[in-house]
């Protein structure tokens, strides 16, 4: 029953004067970090990275107007980022091909192309709520990829479709070939997007997802139908996923089935959550994360999927506000000036779960590289040791260190919990 | 002579083979105040679903000042004018009180689903929220999460919700449930000021409550009217006695 959810008595809603000049700061900061960090990490590794983080960041925000304050858990998004892509990539063709229109504003096609697949898929999928709903988009989601497939005339199959973001006339003497100039143009539209889905929450409709979301019914007796509620936001939530789709389009210049398909819906599901639905930060913050992991750690390690897989679930697990949940959980606490009594059950608990952590890379590398060095690989080396996996022995360390971790974590996380809880309780007291 | 408030003509509810309401007929005139009484599994919730359009009719029409509402979806009915608390509280837990009350305030302040003007523009509804709050006892807790509130505060919010939007029939099943002694004394005296000009309806068990505030009570037993009447006359009535009241018979006289 939704009326009977139990919420610590600390959970309190900042009074909107609060949050009006806060945001103004967040944004202010935001948007001063999207100016420099090129030039910060000037490397074309580095601009790659931020363009991906750019897209990323608007894929992530159009996905939580769905689950975190609509409510819908949405596995098929991708099919609207991947249906603004084709659409502005298309666009972009006819531009190549002498139509003149300045490449900046292509995305604006990509929100077309994600408003319009998401009015069938929306009239289809905002009838039911819950897991109704969540199958029903699955279910979208490999029509949409079928139909890719089908369509090698539109969607290019096998090879997709691509194009020239530099093809087009010059605006101002920027053709946008470059990658600084193209990450510009992705900041720009990341900043738009990011603030008018911001200015969403703050309309009666962005207002009415929430209370859809907590509770249909109620909703319904309140004179508004929660069926239209779901579809006119999940409209907007495509038409967003559109305009990331179209980002895609110009920085990649080509558009592929993959785009579509449920591993790009999945990726934005994590992004999402490991940054946290709660709050409006926590998908930005998720896509810069995830995306910098993907792309660190694939640096690093052939296993990666694993442990972003791995990472998906202790958060699901542990913590289910992401890590805009855990900011916020403590955010309070070091405000009133409580912090200090969580450092030693905190530190308590950071070796233990260095130790897991340490014997789950090692379970996790030998796991991996069994396959490669049975293959006739290398098995390389992992902390300056040699691995050799196929040696039953040297599975025994990092079993033993992830088992003696995992004892310490078992034991050392309810205190922390507890100071944790106390913290809050009378954090939430002195604050009244 | 207007119409009356509301109007139910000769409802049928049945599930399976189990019959919950059977024939029910009653008109509530305009600007009353009416209490539903009966002993439990009487069938009054389901009366209260089937008039705001939860639970469908088997037979039998209900009609709102004069027009037929009868099929029509809880929202639609809402727009018409008629408003209804809930039984077990129902209401949005991660919102803030405040946000609670303004989204049942939307529909009527003219919100429709704009997501192109800013909530906070529409001066007047925030106006009547914070009024709201203040009438609730709520003020302090304005922007405390619904599902942090303690018990008799979430039924304060929930008969709020229902108050709120400005219907001219409100519908409370059972306002005053759990409340303490003191707080059903101040829940009265606000139903009272707030029902003024109103049509109010309400399912309620406790009799004080019921023989102070109501105009007409009617009480349903077994799926069924019993009686209907001003207070004196249900008080009087020898089946009510028999049907519903036995044990507590003594707090009549």
């Amino acid at each position: 029953m939704p009326g009977e959810t139990q919420l610590p008595a600390s959970v309190s809603v900042r009074p909107a004067r609060w949050s009006g000049r806060g945001a103004i700061l967040s944004w202010g900061i935001a948007i001063v970090i999207a100016l420099i960090a090129p030039h910060l990490m000037a490397s074309g590794f580095g601009l790659s990275l931020l363009c991906r983080m750019a897209i990323a960041i608007v894929f992530a925000l159009s996905f939580n107007m769905l689950l975190g304050q609509g409510g819908m858990l949405d596995f098929g998004h991708a099919v609207f980022f991947g249906l603004g892509g084709f659409a502005t990539m298309h666009l972009l063709k006819l531009v190549d091909a002498g139509l003149v229109l300045p490449v900046v504003i292509l995305p604006l096609a990509g929100a077309l192309g994600g408003g319009l697949a998401a009015l069938p898929a929306g009239w289809l999928a905002t009838r039911r709520e819950g897991t109704s709903f969540a199958m029903i988009t699955l279910g979208i989601a490999e029509l949409a990829v079928a139909l890719v497939v089908m369509i090698p005339q539109w969607f290019g199959g096998e090879e997709g479709v691509s194009g020239d973001r530099s093809g087009g006339v010059a605006l101002f003497g920027f053709d946008f070939g470059s990658a600084l100039q193209i990450y510009y143009v992705l900041a720009a539209w990341a900043v738009i997007a990011a603030a008018l889905m911001w200015g969403v929450t703050r309309t009666p409709l962005g207002r009415l997802g929430n209370a859809v979301r907590d509770n249909p019914l109620r909703v319904d007796f309140l004179g508004y139908d929660p069926a239209r509620i779901r579809f006119l936001t999940f409209l907007l939530a495509g038409i967003f996923a559109g305009v990331a789709g179209g980002m895609q389009a110009l920085n990649d210049e080509i558009m592929t089935v993959s785009n579509i398909g449920s591993a790009a819906s999945g990726a934005v599901l994590l992004m999402t959550y490991i940054g946290g639905v709660g709050t409006f930060s926590g998908p930005v913050i998720g896509a810069v994360l995830v995306t910098l992991l993907q792309v660190a750690l694939g640096t690093v390690t052939d296993a990666w999927q694993l442990y972003s897989g791995l990472i998906f679930i202790v958060m699901v697990l542990w913590a289910p506000g992401g890590i805009s949940g855990i900011v916020q959980s403590h955010a309070p606490i070091l405000r009133a000036g409580r912090g200090a009594r969580l450092l030693g059950p905190y530190l308590a608990l950071a070796p233990a779960m260095l130790l897991t952590l340490a014997g789950t890379v090692g379970l996790a590398e030998l796991a991996y590289r069994l396959q490669a060095v049975r293959g006739g690989a290398k098995a390389g080396r992992l902390f300056g040791l040699t691995v050799t996996p196929t040696d039953p022995w040297q599975w025994l360390i990092p079993l033993a260190l992830f088992i003696l971790g995992a004892v310490l974590v078992h034991r050392l996380a309810p205190p922390a919990r507890a100071a944790w809880q106390d913290a809050a309780a009378q954090t939430a007291r002195g604050g009244a | 002579m207007s119409a009356p408030a509301l109007s139910l003509r000769g409802l049928h509810k049945s599930f399976g083979a189990t019959s919950i309401l059977r024939d029910v007929s009653l008109d509530i005139p305009a600007g009353t105040r009416h209490a539903i009484i009966g002993p439990n599994g009487a069938g009054k919730s389901t009366l209260f679903h089937l008039i705001t359009g939860r639970l469908r009719l088997d037979r039998g029409s209900v009609w709102l000042a004069g027009d037929d509402i009868t099929g029509q979806s809880p929202h639609a009915i809402f727009r018409r004018g008629l408003a209804r608390s809930f039984q077990v509280t129902s209401l949005f837990p991660r919102l803030s009180v405040f946000e609670n009350l303004r989204i049942a305030g939307m529909r009527a302040a003219g919100c429709g689903h704009a997501f192109w003007r800013r909530i906070d523009g529409f001066r007047d509804l925030t106006a009547r929220i914070e009024e709201m709050l203040a009438l609730l006892d709520l003020g302090p807790r304005r922007d405390v999460a619904a599902g942090a509130l303690a018990y008799a505060e979430q039924r304060a919010l929930e008969i709020g919700l229902a108050l709120v939007g400005g219907a001219h029939t409100i519908l409370l099943d059972e306002p005053t449930a759990g409340m303490s002694r003191a707080e059903t004394e101040r829940a009265v005296a606000l139903l009272r000021r707030l029902s003024a000009g109103r049509t109010l309806v309400m399912i309620e068990h406790d009799l004080s409550v019921v023989f102070d505030l109501a105009d007409a009570i009617t009480v349903l037993a077994d799926g069924g009217v019993v009686a209907s009447g001003p207070p004196e006359a249900v008080r009087g009535d020898a089946r009510v006695r028999a049907a519903y009241l036995g044990a507590a018979a003594e707090v009549l006289t």
